[in-house]
């Protein structure tokens, strides 16, 4: 029996950003698509040479990069999305698909903007620097089954892949898109509370980050409910449980709610100005 | 409480004949007898010659009891104490050396059969004791062994528990009447809904939190409540409370 062709198809980027770089990295490393199926160009030489680097073929326009492309990421700042699909509009033919990532753009917008509906929308997060991203993607009218595939594939080189319905994209990117920063919060104020107990900022900060990404693995790879893990580890009188309560006086579980909710409402006023 | 555990262990299948209750006030021990068909004597009389002795008065009115009847206790008569507050020490001190003592925390609930009986053993205790004491309180509810220095905490979850969840039941019921229902059937329905629920928890055996998420739909009405009931700290509020009651338990047994 014949070993199953591996799907090698164009990829090209249209803006060689941190989200292309990471994007790239992640795709050449897990061998995904090696780097000569990857096209981007840039006006910046170190961009372009950076990209060299990997083995990508650089290109002079983003026309060119379009029409040399079966896969295209969008991936520019929202800001010029318009003005740059606008322009690309007679290159998007009927044969390629359309990826963007850029956070507040519907579908329909990009529809409108290129005039074409095989469009795949996906919100990644900033960990795709690390290959522990968290896409969800949604797909336009036309898009197919193997599309969906190739998107599937591409972002998880970088992480996770989930699929949900557009119209749940506010509170995605109210989550998953601003969470790392609630993290970041987090992480910050278990140093800030380490070194109150004594411990040296360094040894503090190493163990707040090294905890987080801990007790996120246990939840990811035990499969357990985190409020059973939670019970695991609060033994009677314990350490643990005396922690907890100040997290419950401190409103720490309704902190977080809000924040996700707040975030969520602040991007559905952002995507209707 | 004592005539419901007395109610039960009759239910239970313990005959009248065996059963002899101490009661001073005289209308009292007549109603006694007629409802139950036990003989009701005076306090040094019931206990002469019984193999097991259920002391069930308040726990100021203990030290006088243990002083009349601690001499009349048998060599080997199980001796089990309801006195919230009263350690088993106490108790060991006033009757003769060596009896097995066996404190327990017993609930409001007992008397409509579904009590959470906590028993813990006094320094002459075994096994048998104790299994004859679970055996006594079992006919009105479930039975929980725990070591002595738990009863604090015991007495603030299930000796008290009941108040809470009574306190919860209020309020749901007077937040339906400011939703628009009238009280009776606000009444109703957290009543049914509180029974339900302990049900439901108690026949699936799930974790709490699971069935809590499994009603709570996206963007729904229990998540728009939960949220509140998150701002407002709730869950650091049942703790606080919980701990309260421990320390007055401790208090309480100290003086």
């Amino acid at each position: 029996m014949a070993a199953p062709q591996k799907d090698v198809f164009r990829l090209g980027f249209v803006g060689a950003g941190n989200l292309a770089e990471s994007i790239t990295r992640g795709v050449v490393r897990s061998a995904v698509l090696p780097a000569t199926s990857i096209r981007t160009t840039h006006h910046r030489a170190d961009r372009r040479s950076l990209f060299a680097s990997f083995g990508c073929r650089i290109l002079e326009t983003n026309a060119q990069v379009v029409e040399d492309s079966d896969v295209v990421i969008i991936s520019v700042k929202p800001q010029i999305v318009r003005q740059v699909l606008t322009e690309l509009k007679p290159f998007f033919t009927k044969d390629k698909l359309i990826v963007s990532i850029a956070a507040g753009i519907k579908m329909k917008d990009i529809k409108d903007w290129s005039g074409k509906s095989r469009i795949i929308r996906v919100m990644p997060n900033t960990p795709s620097a690390v290959g522990l991203a968290a896409s969800v993607f949604c797909t336009g009218e036309t898009a197919t089954k193997k599309d969906e595939e190739r998107v599937s594939k591409l972002f998880g080189a970088i992480g996770k892949v989930w699929t949900a319905d557009e119209k749940y994209f506010d509170a995605i990117t109210g989550l998953s898109g601003s969470g790392p920063a609630y993290i970041y919060l987090a992480i910050e104020a278990l140093a800030d509370g380490g070194v109150a107990a004594g411990l040296t900022r360094d040894l503090a900060l190493g163990l707040a980050s090294q905890t987080v990404l801990g007790a996120a693995a246990m939840v990811n790879q035990t499969g357990k409910h985190p409020g059973q893990l939670k019970d695991e580890v609060t033994s009677p009188a314990g350490t643990t449980i005396a922690g907890i309560r100040e997290l419950e006086k401190g409103a720490f579980r309704a902190s977080l709610i809000n924040a996700v909710v707040a975030a969520t409402d602040r991007c559905r006023e952002l995507s209707q100005s | 409480m004592g005539e419901a555990l007395l109610a039960g262990l009759l239910a239970g299948g313990l005959s009248p004949a065996e059963v002899r209750v101490g009661e001073k006030r005289p209308d009292r021990a007549a109603q006694l007898t007629e409802r139950h068909g036990v003989s009701v004597l005076p306090n040094t009389e019931a206990v002469s010659g019984a193999d097991a002795v259920l002391l069930v008065v308040k726990p100021q009115d203990m030290g006088d009891v243990l002083a009349e009847v601690g001499p009349a206790l048998g060599a080997g008569t199980l001796v089990v104490s309801l006195a919230a507050g009263i350690t088993t020490g106490f108790i060991e001190a006033r009757v003769p050396d060596g009896l097995p003592v066996v404190r327990a925390m017993p609930n409001t609930p007992a008397l409509v059969d579904e009590g959470m009986h906590a028993i813990a053993p006094g320094s002459h205790c075994d096994e048998e004791h104790l299994a004859r004491v679970e055996e006594m309180l079992a006919t009105t509810g479930k039975v929980a062994r725990v070591p002595e220095r738990q009863l604090d905490a015991v007495t603030a979850i299930s000796g008290s528990g009941p108040a809470y969840l009574f306190y919860v039941v209020e309020s749901m019921i007077d937040a339906g009447v400011t939703l628009g229902l009238p009280r009776a059937t606000a009444t109703d329905l957290v009543v049914q809904t509180l029974t339900g629920s302990a049900k439901l928890l108690a026949e699936t055996g799930e974790h709490p939190t699971v069935l809590r998420e499994r009603v709570t739909s996206p963007g729904g009405t229990t998540a728009a409540a939960v949220r509140q009931l998150e701002d407002h700290r709730v869950r650091a509020a049942f703790m606080t409370a919980m701990e309260a009651a421990a320390t007055r338990s401790r208090e309480l047994s100290g003086e």
